[in-house]
């Protein structure tokens, strides 16, 4: 009823809708009749005589009488309740729905003048607001115990257990040693696998249920807050588990309730700022690696990093020092500190805030994650990520040492086989990094075996293997496995606490053998493949620090060579060229210059759902702007080594020439500093294909201390 | 009631007594799935009822190597918010009553992990039977400790 309701604002003429929300109310009227609920009754009765009015035409559509109807509904909703739980229809004596009844024949008679007459636009009419939204959790409370399950699904689940039993007889009936027990065994297997996998989706509930119950909310904010809001969905059939989907169903309200109060700005606002007047909330669900991401985006204000790390230092959270080194990224995260999130001052002044503590903590109840992205002026992301404890995901079981591995098939990129023969070559070394040639890219490998401490079952370079290229939070890696298994749907099982506690585990699963096979955290692996790595390269400046001293020592590296913006003191119209280390290259980018925002005066780009500020050394993007031809800008995405959070930030430059790993003299101690200045941007390997000619001078060689 | 009924388990050359209403189920032998990184003494993850269940090594926590052969598997419920977990023993002998007054308390001397491991000891006409309490041996129990087998992250950074 609520959503025709809501619907029906939004297409008056929709004589349908009020048909059906009219038969809804007749309904009720005509049971509780019968059921001797009077004070329900007339209640009803009121309503239905405004809803035949509007059905009839007589009526038409409007704000308040959309409100009253609400209310109506509240009012129904309400006396349901109190039915519920003490059997009778009223609490006290004094409870009457007198007020609302004379409000509906108001509207009804179409005497509603006076805007102080209803409840919405009357500062005492919102005082109700809190107390319904109890309401709505108390009722969710009841509403855990049951669950609405397709009849269909329901017989097929009956059939199933039909098939299991009669099974079960024939195998009770037949020895192990019979000539049919094979095909009786696998018969089994088969039911029960079926059988299982109904009752896991029976109790997958689409997303969908969630979010039905906002528009009504939106609507009611809005009007209270005085904005003008659209909710749109998206994924509403992305599945999650049922007590799941409870569990988040208080924090997504709060980051929905957060966007419309604070998120988005009142209309004139937003047609100074040259928005339209009406803002967007977009909800939207996904499954991505392994968990469920929701999704709550607004297109309001957003929140000024500069205006939190103020507050943060003036509320003594932080020392300045500190809020200066803080990225965009991690700045926003403060909003999640508890300090933070009461204040009142810093709401105002952050635009956001209210309760996020309380999101994050009941969302990290469930084991998820709660980030935040904002730019100022275009909008927040609150991005809540939970695991499906017991969702099913497709994923590829793999071998390793001995065991078996789920990988999730989100993260999973593509699969190459390594053949015996090409088992040596393939794989190339620099220091102690192992990479793959892929398609002229070069792939950072990760040996599964090896990672985990497993025996490895074959010297490499012996045997064939497979390489798993995968991807997952920004890292880009293969992943040596000694076989491929066949690809399954698996229904994640938790691990225990101590379990978890590793970190590169999201979860087990129960194959079709039988046997158990660990979930590969894609991300948390190659962090922790990768932060080796970046503990390696942190001792290598050291080593390159003492080595240039003694300045006669030959040094090999792979750099990346490209053109900076700098002017070069010898070649007069093309930028210098130089060098850096090709470990802490992430990614070459080739962006359009259309999406590298500025904020401050300083350049930007939103990067896989990052914002890293660009460095422009020379001004390479004013120029490019200013000559027509060129659309795109060369961005070397690069990682800064500080500290454990791996922050990026993007080198602008003319252009790429070549990757190099040469052998060559450092001699010059000024170049050499050069260089070194250089190398404190780094951290990874490079993953992508740069077509580029060779250029001749590689500027700087720097070895890697093994 | 003066008498406790209590399951006698081997483990090595050790004889070990547990209460019965503190044991869900008694399982043959399986072997876990090993979990790479894990600590020592947790012998692994195997299906129990649709559930993963953590399974503890009682050898490893005696100190002693892991061995090949036929071992039983004690499932212990849970108590509150704890959480559901096995433990692997060499094996299971029999359901025996004994008295209560029987039960003598950790001797003094005992060293730190026998300390946290045993509940006491009953004397038996035949020796002693160590008595042991479900509670202690719990995984999230034993990681607090810190006195059982270092996780191999440790052994990693030790090796460095």
């Amino acid at each position: 009823m609520e959503r025709c309701l809501t619907e029906l604002e939004k297409r008056p003429g929709d004589s349908e809708l009020v048909s059906e929300v009219f038969r809804a109310v007749h309904t009720i009227k005509g049971t509780t009749g019968f059921l001797g609920y009077n004070r329900l009754e007339r209640l009803a009765h009121a309503g239905e005589s405004l809803l035949g009015a509007l059905r009839d035409g007589k009526l038409a559509v409007t704000n308040e009488l959309i409100s009253g109807l609400l209310r109506l509904m509240d009012g129904l909703h309400s006396i349901l309740q109190t039915i519920e739980k003490t059997g009778t229809e009223s609490e006290q004596a004094t409870d009457n729905d007198d007020a609302l009844i004379a409000q509906l024949l108001q509207l009804k008679d179409g005497e509603f003048v006076a805007k102080e007459a209803y409840p919405l636009h009357n500062p005492e009419g919102q005082k109700p607001k809190p107390t319904s939204h109890q309401d709505v959790t108390t009722v969710s409370s009841t509403h855990d115990k049951t669950l609405r399950i397709d009849v269909e699904v329901l017989n097929r689940m009956m059939n199933q257990v039909g098939e299991l039993v009669l099974t079960r007889n024939q195998i009770l009936r037949s020895t192990p040693g019979a000539a049919d027990f094979p095909e009786l065994a696998r018969r089994l297997d088969n039911v029960t696998a079926e059988l299982r996998e109904s009752v896991m989706r029976a109790r997958m509930q689409p997303m969908g249920h969630l979010f039905s119950k906002f528009p009504r909310m939106v609507r009611d904010l809005a009007i209270t807050c005085g904005r003008q809001v659209r909710i749109e969905f998206e994924g509403q059939e992305t599945g999650l588990d049922k007590s799941l989907l409870e569990a988040v169903r208080d924090p997504l309200t709060h980051a929905v309730r957060n966007a419309i109060d604070h998120g988005i700005e009142p209309p004139e606002e937003r047609l100074k700022a040259g928005k339209p007047a009406e803002g967007v909330v977009l909800l939207r669900a996904f499954h991505k690696s392994g968990s469920v991401v929701i999704e709550v985006i607004d297109d309001g204000a957003g929140i000024s990093t500069s205006c939190v790390r103020t507050k943060a230092v003036e509320r003594g959270l932080l020392t300045s020092e500190q809020a200066d080194e803080m990225s965009e990224h991690e700045a926003l995260q403060m909003i999640f500190m508890t300090g933070f999130s009461t204040a009142k001052q810093v709401t105002n002044i952050s635009g956001r805030g209210i309760g996020m503590d309380v999101v994050r903590a009941n969302v990290e109840m469930v084991g998820g994650s709660v980030e935040l992205e904002s730019a100022v002026g275009l909008g927040t992301t609150v991005r809540m990520r939970v695991p499906l404890t017991l969702a099913i995901v497709p994923a590829l079981v793999v071998r390793s040492g001995g065991q078996c591995f789920a990988l999730p098939q989100s993260s999973l990129v593509e699969l190459v086989y390594v053949p015996q023969r090409e088992a040596e070559q393939a794989v190339e070394r620099i220091g102690t990094t192992q990479l793959y040639r892929l398609r002229e890219g070069l792939l950072p490998l990760v040996w599964l075996d090896r990672l985990l401490g497993l025996e490895p079952s074959a010297d490499t370079g012996k045997a064939d293997f497979y390489i798993a290229v995968v991807e997952s939070d920004g890292r880009r890696y293969g992943l040596v496995t000694d076989d491929l298994n066949a690809p399954e749907e698996i229904v994640v099982k938790p691990l225990s606490a101590e379990l978890r506690d590793i970190g590169i585990f999201s979860g087990a699963t129960v194959l079709g053998n039988g046997t158990l096979a660990l979930i590969l955290d894609i991300a948390a692996t190659g962090a922790r493949a990768g932060v080796r790595q970046v503990a390696e390269d942190v001792g290598v400046v050291d080593a390159v620090q003492t080595q240039a001293e003694t300045a006669q020592i030959v040094m090999e590296s792979s750099m990346v060579i490209y053109e900076s913006g700098m002017r070069g003191p010898t070649d007069g119209g093309n930028g210098e060229q130089m060098a850096m280390p090709l470990s802490a290259v992430e990614r070459i980018e080739s962006v359009p210059l259309s999406e590298i925002e500025y904020a401050g005066g300083r350049a930007v780009l939103q990067y896989r759902g990052e914002l890293i500020p660009l460095e422009d050394e020379g001004d390479v993007l004013h120029e490019m702007r200013a000559k027509e031809g060129s659309a795109t800008a060369t961005v070397l995405i690069c990682l800064r080594p500080k500290a454990q959070t791996a922050t990026r930030v993007g080198m602008v430059v003319r252009r790429v020439l070549d990757v190099s790993m040469g052998k060559l003299l450092a001699t010059d101690a000024a170049a050499c500093e050069q260089q070194l200045a250089m190398v404190n941007h780094r951290v990874k390997t490079v993953h992508r294909e740069y077509a580029q000619t060779i250029a001749s001078t590689p500027a700087t060689v720097l070895r890697e201390v093994a | 009631m003066k008498t406790v009924s209590i399951c006698s388990l081997r483990v090595g050359d050790g004889l070990f007594g547990i209460d019965t209403r503190q044991i869900r189920e008694v399982l043959g032998t399986i072997r876990p799935q090993r979990v790479p990184l894990a600590p020592e003494y947790i012998a692994g993850v195997m299906p129990y009822r649709g559930e993963v269940l953590t399974t503890v090594c009682f050898r490893a926590l005696l100190g002693l190597k892991s061995r090949i052969g036929s071992n039983c598997i004690l499932v212990f419920d849970g108590e509150q918010n704890e959480e559901r977990f096995g433990l692997i023993v060499d094996g299971v002998s029999g359901v025996i009553a004994l008295q209560r007054d029987s039960l003598e308390a950790n001797p003094s001397g005992l060293d730190a992990r026998s300390m946290e491991l045993f509940d006491g000891a009953y004397n038996l006409l035949s020796g002693l039977m160590v008595r042991l309490d479900p509670s202690r041996l719990r995984p999230s129990r034993l990681a607090e400790s810190r006195l059982f087998g270092r996780s191999m992250q440790e052994k990693q950074g030790e090796q460095r």
